[in-house]
């Protein structure tokens, strides 16, 4: 009704008009089913051999004798006493008796002692299934030839009755056994061996059940069904009171089961179609726990009385209130579950009314009930939906764990396919960001050192100053192309390729370069160096070289690398000193590009801030100390040269 | 223009260059120096001077006008094993000169070095000195470090290098002098050059059945 409460005005009309175009075929469909339940129990009716029909019998009972024909009821009685006593004769000839002779009782009730010529061959009392009311079964009772004259032979019945039900007892047959054992073995079948098969079912699907709702204690609709049937199983294979013999309280108890059976049932299709159960609700086991409680603390007659007056009634209660559950749930919901649910409930309906028709003698009959055998078979038909839902949804469970594998598998697609995007990107960055920076190296030496190759050349100037632009040229290139090199992180490597180049620089000028590493390690490692960082530190480390070749006139070059532990961890330290003449840093720093050493240092402290670097230069008369301490961590980003 | 006539003691150097300026200097530096020197401009030159007469050393250049440097490197290696051979190099890149190392020279030259820095280069060479530059020992050892996917520049197999050689080029690598390398490893300092020498020949790849067959003795190949 969701679909409508949206809209208030219209909805009250239009959603009474929407519940009778969904009510009305339903009903008629049941009405159908109806009639086609009724037409099925008359053709299931199971057929007598009418040839061998003994109906003609003289009754006795209460003192009065008077003749009757089979079918035949009596009056209801407490007593078992002088019981109602059936005689009647049988014609045998002498060629029938060639073969065995049976007697065949279809249906007595409550119970029957059958004797032929005054001998007794058939006792039901003694057979538990026999005695129940509810189950129609049928007797059968070889008579032995030894028993049997030729002509007429007599036979009597007598019928033990235990109210508050009317006795009855069908008609007798009696003829050769293979004639009626056939009709005998199909109502065995019918009306002994059915309800024992259902019966089994019902205790395998109450065990199904009741571990579905162990399993799942959300679900009490699970456990509500497992007890209905573990109560009916109990039933049906608990021997019921039988008064002559034996009388049991518990088996007393037995006949609330199907009141209280019924009530669960009620439940059960509350708790089905998802509704609140109401508080009320509860009287609905109320009938059944009087007759419990009767059985308990009562005599015999008591509680079948009160079954008779409180349970079959409740038990159509709950039927008609199932029927009413079910056509509520078939209107709102429109689905096959309660479609179907709502068939089985007018089936066994049309049995239980079935069976108050013949109970009550309005309806002519053979008093064969089915309710119990018709409700046996919907709580089957009803336990094997259920399980049958269960599976289903551990199908959909499945599925949905397999699209959510699936789904997830996607997600990692998209994503992986976004990192390799994210860093093909990355690396498309970081590549032009290298080929700037190399643009940048190039232009800072080569770059400026060709120009003034041009220049010099241009003025015809053939000395030395030529050669010197052109081997620093040289030398630049080759300090670009060897810082491109991967190193690792160590970057003695890339000092190793220095020491070289230095040395190859010093030796013309007849300077001797000490080179010493403190440890042999050298420096620690740095993952995060860059080509770029070890062009700066190398051009620091050049330039300082330069000034003792060019300015300071020294005649030794010491580098030192050592590393040092600080407060912070370790750290790497270059020195390079010379024995020069040194140069005025402290008054010529003011002066701006006063000369190429000044600018030179300008440089080189612009390079050292670039990389983090500390660098501290000391100069003197007795030569220039150059100190540059290397970072803990370089620097990601380049900010100083932006 | 070359002087054929060899005497005793004189040690012959075939220079092949095309650049006419670099090659006059590098000439004029090692006749200074009391080599005696044959020039060739290509490829072709060179093989015919070769033909003439083997020389005690080769340097030649990698791009000349009619064909490769290391095409000249390969012939004079396998027809003249006496030879030694040396590249000459602009930039002494790794590319040029590892790619020169696996077809048999056993060292390099730059074209601007100093004239006695070059005169002193031949005739450590002559004596068993192979010179090798600390960016070329770091090519080297970190192409023996493991690593899943092959890095750039030429193809160079270290599988044959032992241990100490290439404890031995990582001293070079990192600026250390060969006396502080022997102190490091214990050696004694003349053997160092000679190591350097034994390392220029196993990274040396004569013929390809050769290479498969060393592959086979490395265990690299299973046959």
């Amino acid at each position: 009704m969701s679909e409508v409460a949206a809209k208030p005005i219209v909805s009250s009309w239009t959603r009474r008009r929407l519940r009778l175009s969904r009510l009305v075929p339903y009903l008629l469909l049941q009405a159908l089913i109806v009639i086609a339940s009724l037409l099925v129990l008359r053709l299931l009716q199971p057929s007598d051999p009418e040839d061998y029909a003994v109906s003609e019998f003289t009754q006795q009972e209460n003192g009065a004798t008077k003749t009757v024909a089979l079918p035949h009821f009596t009056s209801s009685r407490y007593s078992l006493d002088d019981p109602p006593l059936y005689s009647g004769s049988f014609m045998l000839t002498g060629a029938d008796a060639k073969s065995a002779w049976s007697v065949f009782l279809p249906r007595f009730s409550n119970a029957v002692e059958v004797a032929v010529n005054g001998v007794v061959i058939l006792d039901s009392r003694r057979d538990d299934a026999a005695n129940r009311p509810d189950r129609n079964t049928p007797q059968i009772a070889l008579i032995p030839s030894s028993l049997l004259r030729e002509g007429t032979n007599g036979i009597t019945v007598r019928l033990f009755v235990w109210g508050p039900l009317k006795g009855f007892l069908d008609t007798v047959y009696v003829g050769p056994d293979e004639a009626l054992r056939p009709a005998y073995e199909r109502r065995a079948l019918l009306f002994v061996t059915l309800p024992v098969v259902f019966s089994a079912w019902q205790a395998i699907l109450a065990v199904i059940l009741a571990i579905m709702w162990l399993m799942r204690r959300h679900e009490p609709v699970y456990g509500v069904l497992a007890v209905a049937m573990v109560l009916g199983v109990i039933q049906a294979f608990l021997p019921p009171p039988v008064p002559p013999l034996s009388y049991s309280r518990l088996a007393a108890v037995l006949l609330a089961s199907a009141p209280i059976e019924s009530a669960l049932i009620v439940v059960f299709a509350v708790l089905f179609f998802g509704w609140r159960w109401p508080r009320y609700g509860l009287l609905l086991f109320a009938p059944g726990v009087i007759v419990f409680v009767a059985g308990l603390v009562a005599g015999p007659p008591l509680p079948r009385i009160l079954f008779l007056a409180l349970g079959i009634p409740t038990v159509g209660l709950c039927l008609l209130l199932m029927a009413c559950i079910t056509a509520t749930a078939v209107v709102r919901r429109q689905d096959a579950a309660s479609f179907t649910l709502g068939c089985a409930v007018t089936i066994v309906l049309t049995c239980w009314g079935h069976d108050m028709l013949s109970v009550f003698e309005i309806m002519p009959n053979e008093r064969t009930f089915v309710s119990r055998l018709s409700y046996s078979a919907m709580l089957v038909a009803i336990g094997a939906g259920l399980t049958w839902r269960f599976a289903r949804a551990l199908n959909q469970v499945d599925s949905f764990a397999g699209q959510l594998v699936a789904r997830v598998r996607e997600a990692e697609e998209r994503l992986k396919a976004s990192f390799v995007r994210e860093e093909a990107r990355a690396r498309a960055a970081a590549l032009a960001d290298e080929r700037t920076r190399l643009m940048r190296d190039l232009h800072d030496g080569l770059g400026g050192q060709l120009i003034s190759i041009v220049a010099l050349s241009e003025r015809g100037n053939t000395g030395a100053t030529i050669t010197d632009a052109a081997r620093a040229a040289l030398k630049d290139l080759r300090l670009v192309i060897d810082s491109m090199d991967d190193i690792g992180g160590d970057l003695m490597l890339a000092l190793g390729s220095w020491r070289e180049r230095a040395a190859a620089q010093l030796r013309p000028h007849d300077i001797a370069l000490d080179w010493r590493i403190t440890s042999q390690q050298g420096l620690p490692l740095h993952p995060e160096l860059r080509p770029w960082h070890v062009i700066q530190i190398i051009r620091i480390l050049d330039e300082a070289v330069t000034n003792a070749v060019k300015h300071a006139a020294a005649r030794h070059v010491s580098v030192t690398i050592e590393t040092l532990d600080g407060a912070d961890g370790q750290h790497g330290v270059i020195r390079i000193e010379d024995d020069g003449k040194g140069f005025a840093l402290a008054d010529n720093a003011e002066a701006p590009a006063s000369g190429q050493a000044a600018r030179g240092l300008r440089n080189m402290k612009s390079r050292a801030a670039r990389c983090g670097a500390v660098l501290d230069i000391g100069s003197g008369t007795t030569g220039t100390r150059v100190r540059l301490q290397l970072p803990q961590r370089f620097p990601d980003t380049d900010a100083a040269s932006r | 223009m070359t002087d054929q006539g060899e005497t005793a003691g004189t040690i012959t150097i075939l220079l092949v260059e095309d650049d006419a300026p670099t090659c006059w200097r590098l000439q004029d530096a090692l006749v200074k120096a009391g080599y005696e020197v044959r020039t060739a401009g290509t490829l072709g030159e060179a093989r015919s001077a070769l033909n003439d007469a083997a020389p005690r050393v080769l340097l030649t250049d990698l791009r000349l006008p009619d064909g490769h440097g290391i095409e000249l490197i390969r012939e004079t290696r396998r027809r003249f094993p006496e030879t030694e051979i040396m590249v000459i190099s602009a930039l002494g890149d790794e590319e040029s000169v590892i790619s020169a190392i696996t077809v048999g020279a056993t060292g390099y030259l730059l074209k601007d070095a100093f004239p006695t820095d070059i005169a002193t280069t031949v005739r450590d060479l002559v004596a068993g000195h192979s010179p090798i530059s600390a960016s070329i020992a770091r090519f080297i050892v970190r192409r023996t470090q493991t690593s899943v996917e092959p890095p750039p520049g030429p193809a160079l197999n270290t599988a044959k290098l032992t241990p100490r050689e290439i404890d031995i080029l990582w001293g070079i690598a990192k600026g250390f002098s060969y006396a502080e390398i022997a102190g490091h490893l214990g050696l004694s300092r003349q053997t160092v050059p000679g190591h350097i020498k034994n390392i220029y020949r196993k990274l040396e790849v004569h013929t390809r059945s050769e290479a498969v067959f060393e592959a086979v003795q490395q265990g690299l190949i299973k046959l």
